[in-house]
């Protein structure tokens, strides 16, 4: 039952990775992603880890995708890309060198016979579902008590987000602008 | 925890009693849309001074029936510039969240069929309510994506703003929701249907702030006047549906009635005590059912009443109001509902119980909070109204 | 796990029904496109702009503020869940954590980030083309006969 569960939702996961990198549309791309982070959500469940998979639904598919549709349509960028460019010189082939070695530091450690690291064995807060307890109260008596620090710590991380958002969008008050210069642009 | 039917392990009864609960669940929401169209149009005419669809069987209630059919007879279109893949994909995005959303809703108690103890529920996930907001962040993509695919000027512009629309009042509604999770201590649907008792509803212990936030915020979110903003017919035609025709808008507006009914539905189950009500013992299995099913009618009957009252709000007004009013009046009375259930189990502020004493200083205490709370956001508001007024005038404007 | 079976069961009842009302609708419904059908809507009149390529950055400021306050709602929902255990050092870690997401509230409110008024502009918003604002386009020359099934304008 769970390797069903988990050979269906690792070829969603695959099937998603690849549209992403093969469609040429930026729309199709994102919704591929969706796919592949919906997969993911189905693998924490069939891990018992309920709350992240719910999670990973609410915060990557229906935030952050939606923030990547946005940026999509505020750069126009809705056309098939033209490949023949590349924008950042030496951007693909260091794009090959990271995407081996990450696979590389998956592989390793499967070759060394270190399975626990890869397998979640090695948490140091215990299995994600034990007994009747339920899954969130579970993760969050380790989030509220002896991971607080990292909590806090996260909601200021999202203060500097905020403020890196007004500033990447928001133009300083006081330069100088004549008429309507965005709108003039062709 | 969970449906007690999957506690004894799985054979063929328990998958046959889930597909059948399943098959339920889909014939009630299909009739339900039916039933809501043509109650929606009958009573608004009321309201109006008219007498609504009266053809198509007695007092029209056949009418939604005769327009189900009529659309498999239309003829489906699809824009020339349209993206064909993805503007075939996006109804099923809008349909199946819209269908699904529902499953977990308690809609009465504990029945047994052959020898089987079941929930008349149809799915107790761990997760609970999340789920609901999970199903309402994939809609946004049948929207979005249906104005985007369309390849035309209309459904564009509505399909941004009304994904805009949605993920500005998910955040206002996930705190409202939260609030109510605070009450029970679980994020299952049923145990909050549980924890309130016949008359003892969350609505009142939470203070019925909450539960405005909701109603307003789930709203927005389904897009129902005045929050309509998404078919502004002056400004947008149709909305980010605009390019659908046949079976496809039809879909469409089945999802967002669909949608309707769930909310009103959650309302029902996270403020207003789900299906609980008098017991009365003559079958009592019934009446749970009963009472859910009046509790539901009266809200998705109010919805038709916002419909016909109020006015469409505008663009700026809306985000507004979901930014700057809702969001801080949820979070500030998320804290205070806790710090009012803390400040209750320690006695505060002195450890022992002098009873309306201890209450009253916790309250005192919330309120110099909420002063400095809310007189800094009103400050904020004040100052980021100014800037904006400045910058209208250096771009060559006048802010109207 | 088991949890989840009939909600898989109603993805996939949805998802046929969708599926089985497009069949449907391909063998009963008429299949005559025509150019003026298919054409872009435009309230009768030619399309002469194309959609808009590019929004306004609002859209994506309001996206990403979202993206922030999705994530801090979310970390309610365990506190929410266990805060009557953690009494009142759950409750002052958790008011922390709101002042830190009640000022990052402020800054953006103050700066005027989710301000959507309306501009009323003094002069025409400048890149109109010439042919929109002519003389010539009354509402004769607009038109679309539809029923020879041509996207040129009328003579």
């Amino acid at each position: 039952m769970d390797w069903v569960v988990f050979v269906i939702s690792a070829i969603a996961v695959l099937a998603g990775a690849l549209g992403v990198v093969t469609s040429r549309n930026p729309v199709h791309a994102a919704l591929s992603l969706v796919l592949t982070l919906f997969g993911i959500a189905v693998m924490f469940v069939e891990q018992q880890a309920n709350f992240l998979a719910v999670v990973q639904v609410i915060v990557y598919a229906g935030a952050i995708v939606v923030l990547f549709l946005f940026v999509i349509m505020l750069l126009g960028v809705d056309q098939a890309e033209d490949l023949e460019v590349e924008p950042l010189v030496g951007q693909r082939p260091a794009a090959v060198g990271v995407g081996v070695a990450g696979l590389a530091a998956l592989l390793l450690p499967i070759a060394f016979g270190k399975w626990q690291w890869l397998s979640g064995q090695a948490s140091v807060a215990g299995p994600a579902h034990s007994g009747t307890e339920p899954n969130v109260n579970r993760l969050a008596n380790a989030l509220f008590t002896r991971y607080l620090l990292p909590f806090e710590a996260t909601s200021v991380l999202l203060v500097i987000a905020v403020i890196g958002a007004v500033v990447l969008a928001r133009r300083p008050l006081h330069t100088e602008r004549q008429g309507l210069t965005a709108r003039e642009e062709p | 925890m969970g449906d007690p039917l999957y506690a004894h392990g799985i054979d063929l009864a328990v998958v046959l009693i889930t597909i059948l609960k399943v098959i339920l669940t889909f014939l009630f929401l299909l009739l339900g849309v039916l039933l809501y169209i043509w109650w929606e149009r009958k009573f608004i005419s009321d309201l109006q001074n008219r007498i609504g669809p009266d053809r198509a069987g007695p007092h029209g209630i056949l009418q939604s029936l005769a327009d189900g059919i009529k659309v498999f007879f239309k003829e489906d279109l699809a824009p020339t510039e349209a993206d064909r893949r993805v503007y075939r994909l996006a109804p099923y995005l809008a349909a199946v969240p819209a269908f699904s959303a529902f499953a977990i809703i308690p809609i009465g108690d504990k029945i047994s069929i052959a020898g089987h103890q079941t929930y008349l529920q149809l799915a107790d996930p761990p997760i609970g309510i999340l789920f609901l907001l999970a199903m309402s962040s994939i809609a946004v993509y049948g929207v979005f994506l249906a104005g985007w695919s369309s390849g035309s000027k209309y459904p564009l512009l509505g399909s941004v703003r009304a994904s805009a629309q949605m993920i500005s009042y998910e955040a206002a509604m996930s705190l409202a929701v939260a609030t109510a999770v605070l009450a029970t201590g679980s994020l299952s649907t049923r145990a909050i249907f549980v924890h309130q008792s016949v008359w003892n509803w969350n609505l009142w212990q939470l203070g019925v702030v909450p539960f405005g936030i909701y109603m307003v915020a789930a709203t927005a979110e389904v897009n129902r006047p005045p929050f309509d903003l998404v078919e502004a017919e002056q400004e947008l035609v149709g909305g980010y549906m605009t390019e659908y025709a046949g079976v496809r808008f039809a879909l469409y507006y089945l999802a967002e009635f669909m949608n309707t009914i769930t909310v009103s539905a959650v309302a029902v189950t996270l403020f207003l005590g789900g299906p609980s009500g008098p017991h009365i013992n003559f079958l009592p299995a019934l009446w749970p059912v009963v009472w859910f099913f009046l509790k539901l009618f009266a809200f998705v009957s109010f919805y038709v009443w916002l419909r016909a009252t109020l006015p469409r709000l505008r663009y700026d007004q809306l985000m507004d109001l979901g930014w700057k009013r809702l969001i801080p009046l949820a979070l500030y009375w998320l804290l205070l509902i806790a710090a009012l259930r803390v400040g209750d189990d320690a006695h505060w502020p002195w450890g022992v119980n002098h009873g309306a004493l201890n209450a009253i200083t916790v309250v005192a205490a919330a309120a110099g909070a909420g002063v400095v709370f809310f007189g800094g956001l009103g400050a904020a508001i004040r100052v980021g109204a100014k800037r904006v007024e400045e910058e209208t005038a250096r771009a060559g404007g006048v802010r109207a | 796990m088991i949890d989840y079976l009939p909600i898989l069961a109603m993805f996939i009842l949805a998802g046929i029904f969708a599926g089985v009302s497009f069949f449907a609708s391909r063998l009963l419904a008429p299949q005559r496109p025509t150019p003026a059908k298919e054409a872009p809507y435009e309230c009768g009149i030619v399309p002469e702009r194309e959609p808009a390529e590019r929004f306004p950055v609002r859209f994506y400021l309001v996206a990403m503020i979202f993206i922030i306050f999705d994530i801090e709602v979310i970390f309610v929902y365990p506190w929410a869940v266990i805060y009557r255990q953690l009494r009142a050092f759950g409750l002052w870690e958790f008011v922390l954590f709101a002042v830190a997401v009640f000022v990052s509230f402020v800054y953006l409110i103050g700066n005027g980030a989710l301000d959507w008024g309306p501009l009323r502009r003094m002069s025409p918003v400048a890149g109109t083309p010439e042919s929109m604002r002519s003389a010539e386009r009354t509402a004769a020359t607009t038109v679309r006969r539809v029923d020879v099934g041509t996207q040129e304008p009328a003579a």
